[in-house]
């Protein structure tokens, strides 16, 4: 559960987050699709085989959202902070697949990030922790999004 | 007594039964002690009952011929069905016990046995254990869908369900059509439960914004000397499977880490003997749950309306289900001491109408309701004969959904292309032969959010549609099913393979007889969803009420025949026909 005082923890973290995600607003989803891969890459010079799978990470999120527009999507890694460099997320079936990207430092105290995300359609949505050696540790969780309307 | 007067008596006097006090129980070959009778175990009692579907009246209610699974899933309880279910779970076909868990001859044991369930007689099961037991000893618990999808659950916004269970006493309560009245009745109705000494508790709804807990999530208990921490889940779909405008603000969901921390919290924090969860998630959403979050002694699980007459374990904890249509009450008891369950006994109380009597103060308070909605809506009236069964439930066809298709379309001057109905799992089931009244179209269709609406979609959009349900309910992974049955498609023909990879299970489709073609644009009438943005909406037709297209069609009709044949052709799994459980 995150506490309030959690939430503007995040909040400042979050705002980091968007100064570092320009072209986020205005993206459309009618735009040309990149691909997982090709997204990875830009951003982090490497595509799906250069991440390494790692359980110290784990995404919190729902497994079918309640809205596609506004999913909430919690990232934590049990990783000491002294040897991460920055966090991503990405969604793989979004038009454009990077959401966020995070450079952390000592000063926060953990691996921690929680926020909301938009994801056009079912989706894995990864988490990739880039370490100071360069490692990229990742971690992914599907996450659906249904027109719904059974049960 | 329930049986239609003539084949009744045919019948009794076929077996000699007309000789007994009460020919049922001599055609059933038992009495009420013999429904009643369970050994005894230890100092706890959990009585419960779930997805009664507001059916304060007894009625018939037949268990679906199939339960399509994902593959891996194929013959695990929740997914096992007709003549299979009895011999997985060792009934004798032809018995009482088969006639509630079972499909097989249905309409032939309807009239053996009679009607299911009613709130009245349920009543005495809770009564009677109680007075067995003593109250110290019991909880009594109710796992959601109780307060609507009948006339008299729907029309009086769930109040006089919540009378009958403050009458029955209920102790604690979880849910998930019952949200369908939206926040403000629903706030109403768990307070007026509050005041008859019920708790509404739900870990997995937070405020939408903060993340904060509406709901008291968990509930400590003194049961027969131990504490007992009871935690409650409602639906965690509410908002995605029903209109998202009734839970406005609220954000529901699985929650599985903060579960496992409400566990923890209770053990370590409040030292508590068992840990038990009162669940609306459904049972393979339950059975993984179980093994994903540790120290969960018991589960009492709801929604997909299943029935275990033997406990299903994983690992340490056990997961118990008590059907729907109030047909069962459950009954676990639990030798709990020093923070360990020793041993325990289990048994589904069949609800045989004819058997269990109705307690007076009960049937007084349902009596009372069902005159008070019958003055304004004609429960009683006859308004056909079914000359088939009419069923809802199945993986993909019913008899009830291609009526209600037929109606529709009739209703809109035969324009549709085809008509989508939704995939509940609850309803009722009228006999070949028996009269249809107005209530058991409201038995069908009496929700909160009753309105056909008419859109043009083109073949694209309408696979899609068809790809995404599918997915909910095949996705191989419980976390990611919403616990109904495949949408129904009325004048449509489909092949499916249920093991197929994620939005890729549809194979061909026929509309009207002829392939669908992907961009040409369809008429079609849908219902019971999620209402379609208004601008969608076709003008020309106008949205009613399913309930009064359905009545007007069976005036119209009469006698109502329509085709037992699915409509749906299942490429990779076993998919059984209507005379392979019913009988022809």
């Amino acid at each position: 559960m995150i506490t309030r005082r959690d939430l503007f923890k995040v909040a400042g973290v979050g705002a980091v987050a968007l100064a570092a995600a320009p072209g986020l607003v205005g993206q459309s989803f009618g735009a040309k699709k990149i691909s997982i891969d090709d997204s990875l890459k830009e951003h982090l010079g490497v595509g799906l085989s250069g991440l390494k799978e790692s359980n110290l990470i784990t995404i919190k999120a729902p497994t079918i959202a309640e809205s596609g527009a506004n999913v909430p999507v919690q990232v934590s890694a049990n990783i000491p902070i002294e040897q991460v460099e920055s966090l991503h997320i990405f969604a793989d079936k979004n038009p454009n697949p990077w959401l966020i990207s995070v450079d952390l430092s000592p000063m926060n105290g953990e691996v921690f990030l929680a926020t909301r995300i938009k994801l056009a359609k079912t989706s894995p949505v990864r988490a990739v922790v880039k370490m100071k050696d360069g490692t990229l540790l990742a971690a992914a969780k599907e996450v659906k999004v249904t027109i719904g309307g059974c049960g | 007594m329930h049986l239609t007067r003539r084949d009744f008596l045919e019948l009794a006097i076929v077996t000699g039964a007309y000789l007994s006090a009460n020919p049922v129980s001599a055609l059933a070959n038992m009495k009420y002690e013999d429904i009643m009778r369970f050994k005894p175990v230890g100092n706890v009692t959990l009585l419960f009952t779930t997805d009664t579907h507001a059916h304060l009246d007894p009625l018939y209610f037949a268990e679906p011929m199939n339960l399509v699974a994902p593959k891996k899933l194929a013959g695990t309880p929740g997914y096992i069905t007709g003549w299979d279910f009895l011999r997985y779970y060792k009934i004798s076909p032809g018995t009482l016990e088969a006639y509630f868990t079972s499909c097989v001859d249905f309409p032939k044991l309807a009239h053996k046995f009679g009607k299911m369930g009613g709130a009245a007689h349920i009543t005495t099961i809770i009564k009677h254990v109680i007075a067995e037991r003593g109250r110290d000893k019991v909880l009594v618990m109710d796992g959601g869908d109780t307060w609507t999808t009948t006339a008299i659950g729907t029309f009086t916004e769930g109040k006089s369900v919540v009378d009958w269970m403050n009458y029955t006493k209920y102790d604690l309560f979880v849910a998930h059509w019952d949200f369908t009245f939206g926040k403000e009745i629903f706030l109403k109705r768990i307070d007026d439960l509050k005041k008859g000494g019920c708790e509404f508790i739900s870990h997995n709804i937070v405020d939408e914004l903060w993340g904060e807990l509406v709901f008291k999530p968990y509930s400590i208990r003194e049961v027969g000397g131990v504490k007992l921490g009871v935690i409650g889940s409602s639906f965690p779909y509410t908002p995605i499977a029903n209109p998202k405008q009734f839970v406005e603000g609220w954000s529901f969901g699985i929650r599985e880490e903060q579960l496992q921390q409400f566990v923890n919290e209770l053990r370590e924090k409040h030292k508590v003997d068992a840990v038990i969860l009162l669940s609306h998630n459904g049972l393979p959403l339950d059975t993984k749950l179980a093994k994903v979050v540790k120290g969960i002694d018991v589960i009492i699980s709801g929604h997909t309306h299943d029935v275990t007459p033997q406990a299903v374990r994983v690992g340490k904890t056990l997961i118990v289900i008590a059907g729907s249509h109030g047909k069962f009450v459950g009954r676990l008891d639990l030798d709990i001491r020093h923070g360990r369950i020793r041993n325990y006994n289990f048994k589904l109380y069949p609800v045989a109408t004819n058997l269990v009597p109705a307690d007076r103060g009960a049937q007084k308070i349902v009596d009372r309701w069902k005159a008070e909605v019958t003055k304004t809506h004609k429960l009683n009236e006859e308004i056909g004969t079914a000359e088939v069964m009419l069923y809802k439930r199945d993986t993909f066809f019913s008899t009830w959904d291609w009526l209600v298709g037929e109606a529709i379309n009739d209703y809109y001057g035969g324009d549709l292309d085809l008509v989508l109905s939704p995939g509940y799992r609850w309803g009722t089931t009228v006999l070949p032969g028996q009269k249809i009244t107005r209530d058991h179209v409201y038995d069908y269709t009496a929700i909160t959010y009753p309105n056909v609406y008419v859109l043009k979609r083109t073949g694209k959009d309408i696979v899609a549609r068809m790809e995404d349900v599918a997915d909910n309910v095949f996705n191989p992974d419980p976390f990611y099913q919403q616990g109904g049955d495949m949408t129904r498609l009325w004048n449509v023909e489909y092949e499916i393979e249920v093991y197929g990879p994620q939005y890729k299970r549809i194979k061909n489709v026929w509309i009207g007889g002829k392939p669908l073609k992907e961009n040409k644009e369809y008429l079609m009438a849908v219902y019971g969803g999620p209402p379609p943005p208004p601008d969608a909406v076709h003008p020309d037709y106008k949205s009613v009420p399913v309930y009064d297209i359905l009545i007007d069609y069976i005036k119209k009709k009469g006698n109502i025949k329509v085709r037992t044949k699915p409509n749906v052709k299942v490429l990779d799994a076993p998919y059984k026909t209507y005379e392979e459980c019913f009988g022809t």
